[in-house]
């Protein structure tokens, strides 16, 4: 408890609170701007905060991380087009409504449950966390195989669209980790003799190409696509307590929805957006009014799609396994700065652990605020020409990518995942799987023969643990869990297809 | 003739005047040190304390720049192996770089590098559980992993420092064997051993001290002397285990062939650098042992260690 006041006090000091009001405001900006994303601001950033103090890098990114995903739903409400791919839902009603001649109220409504989702999302995580760090101590490499392992068949079951691509696309992801150093023996594979391949295909360089490089080449391909001109009035914006009790059960059971999908490994808030969307249509008495501009729609995306950021912290800073492609980029960081991420974070940085919960939370409070008060002036941003700010992306991709190891192989190997990436999603083949398979495959796969080494290649020995018995259990069932989806997902798609597939990246 | 004579000899010395100089003034430029590991590693962070300890004393006129070079460790070696060797491009590496090489893992090794000095070392313990009834010592450890072979669990980061520190360990007592499994670094073998995921592992002095309230015991400290934060650990010669020492030294390389005046150079602004306060307080605050060599005793250094890695890397890599 001491730690985390004192994580807290920390946070209030004029430095670190500038870097959280920073970081909230360029991940709103960016979330805004249809194109860019919080996934690629953060991947950008990262090489800027190698020489801050790693507290403080973690306060940007999360700010960033906060700000991104709530940017999205102003250009969603605006202009029907999802800033990031975490507000698709949000054009379905947020439109309707805005255009009805409401779009203060719509984006009123927006951020007030975008705000409730991320309090919500708080209290798990800052609840959650410290104990299941505890328990997670007692995991052994069964158990993170097993929990892995989960994590890799529900991404294939919940992933959008064809499974049959999803699954290509993990397993593309997959094969990707395969070259360089053996995790278990320290003996080099897949390199061809190719010394630049030693250390493998680095994180960050394959994100930022493949969600940066690919989405710069994707805009550059109709760059004079201008959007049209929403005049915006803040009349309504402010959401009153009788608004927050009357949607109070939505926001509560979406908030739940969004952080146990963000606590899933590898799913993101789009996903989470879109069950909590479904559920409250489903269990609604007038479900013909979704789509229309009516308001628990938005409130169930922007509740569920805040909540999962809690949500996905939670496996970060407990076990070291990211619960998003962000959190994906989170690790790194953490990495980087030499923290360990794991159930140790807790015991021997608890700074680090703590300042996640704490500069989650003021994220929160400084996204409400700066929402409230500037989204008329931040919907602007929308309108500045794309070549201006592909441009400026693109140069940063490189620097950004070269300052990671002083590397310019790296700098290919973007370039490279650019391509690839914006080949994948030529093809429809979502690029969630894909940096999920990339990310998780070499843990699973150091867990796995770990757990083997120990039991001298008995696979059988998993049947000693409990826990690891459980996670098999839960993977088993999530594969029939599509057979069983079969009937909803119909509907769904015929939601999807109504909206602008504009913004087709699968995860945030 | 004589035309040509004197073009010969001017041009002789102009070459002359060109070759000399830019030794005789070394360092002309910044020189650069390639630490093959990431920022905020510990090789980074004795990087940047000398380079501190250069700057806020002068003991060099140029700036000292260190570049990170990221991924393996033997990329960034790599790097300065083929670098020019001009006296202006060093790295800094440890005793990896000759597992990597007796493993097999790359195709050069120390010999390909002109030793310039060893700046700091810290050494590694034996480790088990606090409440592990079954370890009194190291001998009880080593007994145990003599009558039941292949059962205790060891945790390493395979075919690095930590899983050779403790094939050392096990060839010190004939029938002795550990199961080997890979853990990873310091922290993640705590983790494990404290989750009774293993029985065993190594950890360096700093970690052990960070731990040691959290419910670590070490049995054996290998180096020659206890260590002053830590003098409740024997020594592993006091333990009865021998010459067992087991110390990871702050290597400064240089490209084979970079000139005499440079490597006499930089071996003594790091000698100087030593001696600050600066330094000694920051080794302190990492439990690292002061341990100063250059020149050709370094050289000699470098072989005996070698002498004894090559086998275990061997043993490491084939496992």
């Amino acid at each position: 408890m001491a730690d985390f006041f004192a994580a807290f006090s920390n946070l209030f000091q004029i430095w670190p609170l500038t870097l959280l009001a920073i970081g909230v405001s360029l991940g709103i900006v960016v979330g805004a701007i249809p194109g860019l994303t919080a996934t690629m601001l953060i991947a950008l950033t990262l090489p800027l905060t190698f020489y801050m103090e790693s507290v403080n890098a973690i306060t940007l990114l999360v700010g960033m991380y906060v700000g991104g995903i709530s940017g999205g739903l102003i250009t969603a409400t605006l202009l029907r087009m999802p800033g990031t791919p975490a507000s698709i839902m949000t054009t379905f009603d947020g439109f309707p409504l805005a255009r009805k001649g409401q779009p203060g109220r719509a984006l009123g409504v927006g951020i007030t449950s975008s705000f409730i989702g991320g309090l919500i999302s708080w209290c798990f995580l800052a609840g959650l966390s410290p104990p299941l760090a505890k328990l997670a101590l007692r995991f052994g490499p069964w158990e993170y195989f097993t929990m892995v392992l989960m994590a890799l068949v529900m991404l294939a079951s919940l992933a959008q669209g064809s499974m049959i691509k999803g699954l290509i696309s993990g397993c593309l992801g997959m094969l990707f980790a395969m070259p360089g150093m053996d995790p278990s023996l320290g003996q080099m594979r897949l390199t061809f003799g190719f010394h630049d391949l030693d250390a493998g295909l680095k994180l960050l360089p394959v994100l930022i190409g493949a969600f940066a490089i690919s989405q710069i080449i994707k805009d550059a391909v109709e760059i004079d696509w201008r959007p049209k001109m929403m005049s915006v009035s803040r009349r309504g914006i402010i959401v009153g307590f009788q608004d927050v009790k009357r949607h109070g059960i939505n926001m509560l059971r979406s908030g739940c929805i969004g952080t146990w999908i963000g606590l899933l490994p590898g799913i993101g808030a789009n996903i989470a957006a879109m069950m909590a969307y479904t559920t409250t249509k489903n269990l609604s008495k007038e479900p013909q009014k979704f789509g229309t501009g009516h308001e628990p729609g938005i409130v169930s995306a922007e509740t569920a799609n805040n909540s999962s950021i809690g949500g996905a912290m939670i496996p970060l800073i407990t076990m070291g396994i990211p619960g998003s492609v962000v959190d994906a980029i989170l690790l790194g960081a953490l990495i980087i700065h030499n923290l360990q991420p794991g159930p140790l974070l807790f015991t021997t940085n608890p700074e680090v652990a703590y300042g996640f919960i704490s500069s989650y939370l003021i994220a929160n409070f400084i996204m409400f605020g700066l929402m409230l008060f500037a989204v008329v002036h931040i919907a602007k941003v929308m309108y500045i020409p794309k070549s201006y700010l592909l441009s400026a992306v693109l140069v940063f991709c490189v620097i950004g990518t070269f300052a990671l190891g002083n590397r310019f192989f790296d700098v290919w190997v973007m370039l490279a995942f650019g391509l690839i990436g914006f080949g994948l999603e030529y093809c429809k083949v979502p690029l969630g799987p894909f940096v999920i398979g990339f990310v998780l495959s070499p843990i699973a796969e150091e867990h796995l023969r770990s757990a083997l080494m120990m039991a001298e290649g008995n696979f059988l020995d998993v049947f000693n643990r409990p826990v690891a018995v459980v996670f098999l259990a839960v993977s088993a069932l999530s594969l029939l869990w599509p057979l069983y989806q079969e009937r909803l997902a119909r509907r769904q798609r015929e939601a999807l297809a109504a909206a602008e597939p504009l913004c087709q990246n699968d995860s945030i | 003739m004589k035309h040509r004579l004197v073009t010969t000899l001017a041009a002789a010395a102009a070459a002359m005047l060109m070759a000399t100089p830019v030794l005789a003034a070394w360092p002309e430029k910044p020189v650069k040190v390639i630490v093959p590991f990431k920022p905020g590693g510990s090789s980074d962070q004795t990087a940047r304390t000398f380079q501190k300890a250069i700057t806020d004393n002068n003991l060099m006129p140029q700036k000292l720049t260190i570049v990170n070079v990221g991924g393996h460790y033997t990329i960034g070696s790599r790097q300065a192996l083929e670098a020019k060797p001009d006296g202006y491009t060093f790295l800094l590496i440890h005793k990896a770089l000759m597992g990597a090489q007796g493993g097999g893992m790359i195709d050069f090794g120390y010999a390909d590098f002109e030793p310039v000095a060893e700046t700091s070392e810290f050494c590694l313990l034996s480790c088990v559980r606090e409440n592990d009834e079954r370890f009194t010592d190291v001998k009880s450890l080593l007994k145990m992993a003599t009558d039941k072979p292949d059962s205790l669990i060891f945790g390493a980061n395979l075919g690095a420092l930590n899983h050779m520190a403790g094939i050392q360990l096990q060839n010190t007592t004939p029938g002795a064997k550990f199961r080997f499994v890979q853990i990873g670094g310091g922290t993640a073998n705590f983790t494990a051993l404290i989750g009774n995921q293993t029985d065993t592992t190594v950890l360096s002095m700093a970690e052990y001290l960070n731990f040691k309230v959290k419910g670590v015991k070490g049995l054996c400290y290998m180096f020659p002397t206890r260590a002053p934060e830590a003098p409740e650990v024997p020594t592993c010669k006091e333990a009865g285990l021998g010459d067992l020492v087991y110390c990871v030294g702050s290597w400064w390389l240089a490209p084979k062939g970079t000139p005499k005046e440079a490597v006499d150079g930089l071996a003594d602004v790091l000698e100087k650098a030593m001696e600050t306060e600066y330094v000694q307080t920051m080794l302190k605050k990492k439990a690292m042992a002061p341990t100063f060599t250059r020149g050709e005793a370094f050289a000699k250094k470098l072989d005996a260690t070698y002498k004894i890695v090559e086998p275990t890397a061997k043993q490491a890599s084939k496992k």
